[in-house]
């Protein structure tokens, strides 16, 4: 065998199967996984929220949303994390995970504001005439009309906001190491091999967001399909 | 029944409505025609408040809803209204398409407001399409849907807002004909279409919208054989 398929064996060895490393990748995932779905799942909850307000006719909940929508998309997710961390919860026990999902959310709300906002003006203003005309009022029209046919096309655009937070939540790192980055920095600290460990999460990310886009797609062509009956 | 007074609509600087002074009783079959940018239209989409008068005062069943304190809702619940796209919600099935408004606004038992779609799609002639989707149905099949869905809140009027213009021709008749047992039936109707044949046979009066006024009105008999003002002549002249 040649002398650098010996060592990269022996790297890869030290990486994930002494001391049993590889749970710490598998956990890293976890955490990955979990805040990414976390915070897509928040962040549609304060979507919603914001884009209703942007599209109200009242001028106060217009200007909070637009603010806040504004200032979101203004600076970094990094720098939004650290505030919240050291500055929102700093004198709060709080686990770090869940700093996390909730400045994500935070973060991706206001992406998912706009994504909504669209999908809501995409349904046909007649819709809605209907929907009144009918006796409903503004609320329950919203709800059971407008939404549903919003929520459908907002779908493929929500599910790659998904992918793009799974990849943004690497930024976790900076309060806490429990995700895959953290996994291959812990590893790195105790073999000073980079290479081994990074590619290896590089890979992950990769085969992960090549999974979940898959079945977005399908999931996407299925509808598609249903709306040609 | 719909007493409008002193009725003004401008959409920015563009003055669509002129003042429009109207009485319409219980049971009448009024229509209104006129050339395309008249007005009509707006007039009609006034009485339901989906357009907000700019001046003027509409009492429905003695009620104003042109005050800024009426429940605009309430009052739409007495008046069904028919668009010209016929905007059937497309991720409902038909009964669902019927029985929302019911369920939501009267909260009906559901098992109640789907024996009321039943009957209604009998009397539209489409009960084997209750779980279909709008866009498995033709146009007309789809209009008729829209006609039972706004009966199904019971309405003492019924607003059409050119029911045939996005019809193919042939799907016209069956529209057309759901109608006429309608008026047939004593409902108030209200109805702005190009039909002539449907205004001469149907209404109980006839209104002539030109340049946001009404010019003419009168029975169909006087407005189609004896017409006095140039404007309505032109017009028929055009479309008859």
């Amino acid at each position: 065998m040649p002398a650098w398929v010996i060592d990269l064996l022996e790297r890869l060895n030290s990486t994930f199967i002494v001391d049993g490393r590889w749970q710490w990748f598998v956990s890293g995932l976890g955490y990955t996984l979990l805040i990414s779905l976390f915070s897509v799942l928040l962040g549609l909850v304060i979507g919603v929220f914001m884009a209703l307000m942007r599209l109200s006719n009242n001028k106060l909940l217009r200007g909070i949303s637009g603010v806040y929508i504004d200032i979101i998309r203004g600076t970094p997710t990094m720098v939004q994390l650290l505030i919240i961390y050291f500055i929102i919860f700093g004198n709060v026990h709080i686990e770090k995970w869940i700093v996390g999902f909730i400045a994500f959310g935070i973060n991706s709300g206001a992406y998912i504001a706009e994504i909504v906002r669209g999908g809501i003006l995409s349904v046909n203003v007649g819709q809605t005439e209907a929907g009144r005309s009918l006796g409903m009022t503004h609320k329950q029209t919203m709800a059971n009309i407008v939404m549903p046919q919003a929520m459908k096309n907002i779908l493929p655009a929500l599910g790659n906001e998904f992918v793009v937070l799974i990849k943004e939540t690497a930024v976790i790192g900076m309060i806490a190491n429990i995700d895959l980055v953290g996994a291959a920095r812990k590893v790195q600290s105790l073999t000073y091999d980079y290479l081994v460990p990074l590619l290896s999460i590089a890979v992950i990310y990769y085969v992960v967001i090549k999974i979940i886009s898959t079945v977005l797609s399908k999931i996407e062509k299925g509808m598609r399909k249903a709306d040609k009956r | 029944m719909i007493k409008v007074t002193g009725l003004k609509k401008h959409f920015g600087d563009l003055e669509v409505l002129k003042g429009i002074d109207q009485h319409i009783k219980p049971g009448e079959k009024v229509v209104i025609i006129g050339p395309s940018g008249s007005g009509k239209s707006t007039f009609l989409r006034c009485l339901n408040l989906l357009e907000v008068p700019t001046e003027g005062e509409i009492l429905i069943e003695d009620e104003s809803i042109t005050a800024p304190k009426t429940n605009v809702n309430k009052i739409r619940e007495k008046m069904g209204m028919v668009f010209q796209q016929f905007n059937l919600f497309p991720h409902l099935t038909v009964m669902d398409n019927i029985t929302l408004a019911p369920i939501k606004v009267k909260k009906m038992a559901k098992a109640e407001a789907e024996k009321l779609a039943m009957e209604l799609l009998n009397k539209v002639g489409l009960a084997d399409k209750a779980d279909s989707y709008p866009a498995q149905l033709s146009g007309g099949q789809q209009q008729r849907i829209a006609i039972a869905r706004a009966l199904a809140m019971t309405p003492d009027i019924m607003l059409f807002d050119e029911p045939t213009s996005a019809l193919d021709p042939e799907m016209v008749g069956e529209v057309l004909e759901v109608m006429k047992d309608l008026a047939d039936g004593g409902m108030t109707m209200v109805v702005v279409t190009h039909e002539m044949g449907f205004a001469r046979e149907v209404a109980s009066r006839v209104l002539f919208m030109d340049g946001g006024y009404v010019v003419e009105e009168g029975t169909p008999e006087e407005i189609f054989t004896n017409p006095q003002n140039d404007r309505t002549k032109e017009f028929l002249s055009k479309v008859l």
